[in-house]
């Protein structure tokens, strides 16, 4: 049995949206950024940093969403690109950014969310955060193009890992300027796997407002 | 020609070291996180975000240093330093690829507390601390992982090249001393003759001022 370890609306849920266009039968575990349960020393045994996800599956553990994209793809054979296809070099690219936007996002709910008094913030840190975020939303933006999906070839994993992150960050990025982003979401949105994995992602414990003003701003 | 678009001791040095094992000839052009230089036309052309490192090679441009790896790797898998699709430590590492970001991450955060913040009372010594020791785990997550020889017991590679890059830069916010595994780790990655040569070929960082940063004092 496929097992994910899953903190609503966390990384975990590219995996958990990717399985679920793969349609793959599989198990959430929930877990929680606020109890213990990332820290108990049977996860770490799976989850070496504590962290989600962890996807226990064909006998193993892997840790690192970026990672388990790959694995599930290469295992699949499907939603990735294969070395000797040439879209694999943009397919590359989307995974790896995917990341570097999901780093700015995690700054900003740090600041925002997990920092509970004013006191313990940066005002500076979380503008500039946004900013970043920002400028790498236009990079989205003009990657898009005309086209439906982030590859001109069609949907695959690194909407499910961009399209996390960019779903994400409409709550602390105004859109006006990112239409094409805006329309590419809404397709997102659209998918049976995406509601399916919607439904399944549980209740959501980290954000809670759907925007994060950036302070004086 | 392949050339490195390079930022002396940044995460672009990952693609110098790589290309220098994999005995690559290249071009580096080379640019300055302060002097504006990342943010000209013709960067973003190659970069589109404005970050390093980009590599123009094979007719194109790339950007972000893990698909840059893992590209190369799979275009030139004579070099042995990618492990491919199907191969038996494939998942430990692509993870190892990955978990190079997330701590390199927690040091570009430090990095921007201590360093590029134009005035270090900007940064949040909360958030300080909180990522120090956060960076302390991920090397304590390495410490009890590293093999006698390097993070794949199947020998050297990219997964190598990508994580021990951070090595160099974490101990500026987290001793190595605490940890003797990677340290010896670390000593081993400094004596390859590609890593000297890299090295050599790097360019003098002009962002670090001191060897070591402390974490500041909390207080509301």
């Amino acid at each position: 049995m496929i097992r994910l370890h899953h903190v609503p609306q966390a990384r975990s849920f590219r995996i958990l949206w990717l399985m679920e266009e793969m349609e793959l039968e599989f198990e959430v575990r929930e877990r929680s950024f606020f109890d213990k349960s990332l820290r108990a020393p049977e996860y770490l045994q799976l989850s070496p940093a504590g962290r989600v996800p962890a996807l226990e599956i064909d006998g193993r553990v892997i840790f690192e969403s970026g990672a388990i994209t790959e694995y599930l793809c290469e295992r699949e054979g499907r939603f990735g690109r294969s070395p000797t296809e040439p879209a694999r070099v943009d397919w590359l690219e989307w995974l790896h950014f995917g990341e570097t936007i999901g780093q700015h996002l995690a700054n900003l709910t740090q600041h925002h969310i997990a920092l509970r008094e004013p006191w313990m913030r940066s005002e500076t840190v979380m503008r500039l955060e946004a900013k970043r975020l920002e400028k790498a939303l236009a990079v989205v933006e003009a990657g898009l193009g005309a086209h439906d999906w982030l590859l001109a070839g069609g949907f695959s994993a690194v909407d499910c890992v961009v399209g996390y992150s960019a779903l994400l960050s409409r709550r602390f990025v105004r859109f006006d300027d990112l239409p094409r982003v805006a329309g590419w979401l809404a397709r997102c949105e659209a998918r049976p796997a995406y509601q399916r994995a919607a439904n399944r992602d549980g209740a959501p414990q980290i954000y809670r407002e759907d925007f994060y003003e950036p302070p004086g701003g | 020609m392949i050339r490195l678009h390079h930022v002396p001791f940044s995460r672009s040095f990952r693609v110098l070291w790589m290309l220098t094992e994999m005995g690559l000839e290249f071009e580096i052009a080379a640019y300055g996180i302060r002097d504006g230089s990342l943010r000209s036309e013709a960067f973003r052309a190659i970069s589109p975000a404005g970050r390093v490192p980009a590599l123009e090679i094979d007719g194109q441009a790339l950007f972000e240093s893990g698909a840059i790896l893992e590209y190369l790797c799979e275009t030139r898998p004579e070099a042995g330093l990618g492990r491919a699709p199907g191969a038996p430590d494939r998942a430990r590492y692509l993870e190892l690829m990955s978990f190079a970001e997330t701590q390199a991450a927690l040091i570009e955060q430090l990095n921007m507390a201590h360093v590029f913040l134009r005035d270090p009372a900007q940064a949040s010594p909360v958030v300080t601390k909180l990522n120090t020791r956060r960076l302390a785990v991920t090397l304590a997550t390495l410490e009890s992982r590293v093999g006698a020889a390097y993070l794949l017991d199947t020998g050297f590679s990219a997964a190598d090249v990508m994580l021990g890059f951070n090595l160099f830069s974490a101990p500026y916010f987290v001793p190595l001393d605490g940890y003797p595994a990677l340290s010896a780790y670390r000593a081993r990655l400094e004596a390859r003759p590609a890593y000297v040569a890299a090295r050599a070929r790097d360019g003098l960082q002009d962002f670090y001022d001191r060897d070591f940063y402390p974490v500041p004092e909390v207080a509301p």
